[in-house]
This record gives structure tokens, sequence and C-alpha cells, in this order.
């Protein structure tokens, strides 16, 4: 089901057309990076902060509570641009290791954020009226840094996995299928491209 | 004898050491980005960029080392392919000026107790310049040169 769902998703006349120019995907790939540059800079100072490793002359509230709008900002420009990608070569990382691990860490954040998100980041002002920085909150901060850092990391391992090519229907890669196919099976060289 | 760059030898090492390039300049510039914001106006109201920058020098400059010198192990694994890519050339010539501006007239204007009149302009060239070498990073991929192909 879930493969038929990325089979239909990049079949869709807008990924279709992103799938196919070659000037979009990289400018798209970019912004997605300039997006990371914004959001990963506030989720490392934030954490930072809420594990006293940086900015500490800063309240905790002060950091959070205006660290929050361009980490927003950031987060909707990767994740656009991440879904524009996603779904271009749906059916091709429907396959990915990579990104499927992804997937599964950006579950696991959302999980994060209904358990920390109204004890530690949505009242940051009460973690300044505690003596020290509160264990629940150091807690969140190291969480959160591992789980970013994993899934930068596992975007940036998506590009390594070769597309299983006889498996694929984009028609992106069915030039690239048939040229192996026609060297590996020279007597049907249409037969492993559907 | 031709000796081999040991960084060559894994297939790891590359996309490892790209994940220290991500975390390096996630974090040089989005500290960067911070103060620019303040110098902008948008948001941060409750400290001056100076105040900002005081903060976060230290984690930009560590950003920076750290993008810098996963960097040149990247670069050093195919030099000449980097050589003859252009998008390479233009992401050097956008790093250089980016840097260069952050610790001369980006400095100057973040510093002076009253913030001048051109400050919201030094912000916005200083977020264009450092967007220029992401873009020139993304776009190194997408170039082939000839020699070797380009990774990722």
């Amino acid at each position: 089901m879930l493969l038929s769902f990325a089979q239909w998703i990049q079949a869709t006349a807008l990924f279709t057309a992103l799938r196919g120019s070659a000037d979009v995907y990289p400018v798209v790939m970019a912004l997605h990076m300039v997006g990371i540059s914004l959001f990963g800079g506030m989720i490392l100072m934030t954490d930072m902060r809420l594990l006293g490793w940086a900015m500490r002359k800063r309240s905790i509230s002060d950091v959070v509570d205006q660290f929050r709008v361009p980490k927003r900002w950031g987060l909707l420009l990767t994740v656009t641009c991440g879904v524009l990608m996603a779904g271009s070569k749906a059916e091709e990382y429907y396959y990915n290791s990579f990104f499927r691990t992804k997937l599964i860490l950006l579950a696991a954040v959302i999980v994060f954020e209904l358990v920390f998100y109204r004890s530690v980041y949505a009242h940051p002002a009460a973690l300044d009226r505690t003596p020290g920085i509160p264990g629940t909150a150091k807690t969140a901060a190291v969480l959160s840094l591992l789980l970013w850092i994993a899934i930068a990391c596992c975007g940036r391992g998506i590009g390594y996995i070769e597309p299983p090519l006889d498996k694929i229907h984009a028609e992106i890669h069915a030039a690239k299928a048939a040229a192996l196919a026609a060297l590996h099976t020279p007597s049907t060289p249409e037969g492993r491209v559907r | 004898m031709l000796i081999t760059n040991p960084l060559n030898s894994s297939e790891l090492v590359f996309p490892t050491l790209e994940c220290f390039h991500i975390v390096g300049f996630a974090l040089s510039i989005g500290t960067i980005a911070i103060v620019d914001f303040a110098l902008l106006g948008v948001g941060m109201r409750r400290q001056t960029p100076a105040q900002l920058a005081k903060d976060t020098w230290l984690w930009t400059l560590g950003g920076l080392v750290l993008m810098f010198f996963s960097g040149l192990l990247l670069f050093s694994s195919d030099p000449d392919m980097y050589y003859l890519n252009w998008a390479f050339l233009i992401k050097m010539i956008f790093f250089v000026a980016a840097v260069l501006f952050h610790y001369t007239i980006h400095r100057k204007a973040v510093v002076s107790d009253t913030p001048p009149a051109n400050g919201k302009a030094i912000a916005c060239v200083s977020l264009l310049l450092w967007c220029g070498v992401v873009f020139g990073g993304i776009f190194i991929g997408f170039i082939y040169p000839g020699l070797s192909l380009g990774k990722g």
C-alpha cells in the first residue's frame, strides 16, 4: 500500500515536473540546506542553553522564546523542500533504508514533542525560576540533539544508496535501467523495464 | 611510490565527514543569522546585536573551524574534481568573501553601541553571502567536470 502510494504521488504532475527539471531540483535541495542552517543552528543553540553550555548570560526564556520564530521558519523551509524532494523520488525512496530510518526518527520527534513540549519548551520562564536547570530540560536537550543530528546524518545517507533500478518506474531511471539491462542480458534488452 | 589518501580507503569516511560539515555550518551560519536578525530588527528584541554577538561568537568560530577542516578533508578526497568544478570555485569565492565580511565590516557594525544606519544592509549582505556558500556547496554534486564523477 505504501509502495503504491509512493508510485502514485511521484506520478503527479508537480513531482513529475520537478524530477525532470535539472535546474529546479538542486535549488530545492540548496534551500533545504539553507533551512537546515537556520533550523539546525536554532536547535543546537537552544538545546545547548538548556544544558548550560551556551549563552549562560541570558535567561533560558530569552533564548528559547526568541529563537522559536526563526526555528519554526527554518523548519518550514526544510520540511517544504524535503517533501518536494521526497515526493519527486517517492518510489525510489520507498526502498531507501536511510530514508526509512529518517522517517522513523521524524516520527520519534513527534513523540518527543508530545512528551517534552509542555514541560520544557512551551514554558521556559518556569525553568528560570528553579535554582538549577531541571533534569527534565537537560534530558530533553540531549534527546533533541541526538535525534536531529541523527536525522541530518540519515538525510545525507539517502544519497549514497543506489535505487533498485529493476523495480523503479520513474522515467528518469528508465534509460539507466534499460542500459543496465542491455549490458547484463543482451538477449532481452527490454526485459527488465516495465 | 604512490601514496593514496587514507580517507579514500573506506566508503564511510566521506559521508561521515559530510555530517560533521553539516553540523559545522548549521552552528556557524545559525549563530550568524541570530545576530543578523537582531541587526534587521526581526525578533531577538530583548538583546542588542552586540550582546548576541558576544554570546555566540565562540560558537560561530567553532562551527566555522569544524566546517573548514571537515571541508578541507572532503576536498582532499578528490582535489582534481573540485578544482575543475565551477560550483566549488564559486563556493570558495563566496566563502572567502563571507568570512572576510564577517570579521571586518559585519563585526564593526555589530560591536558598536549604537546600531549603524546601514546595519540592515550589512545584515542582508551577510545572510546572502552565507546562502551563496550553501548554494555553491549543493551545486558541486550536480556538476560533472569530466575527470571523475562528483559524489553525493
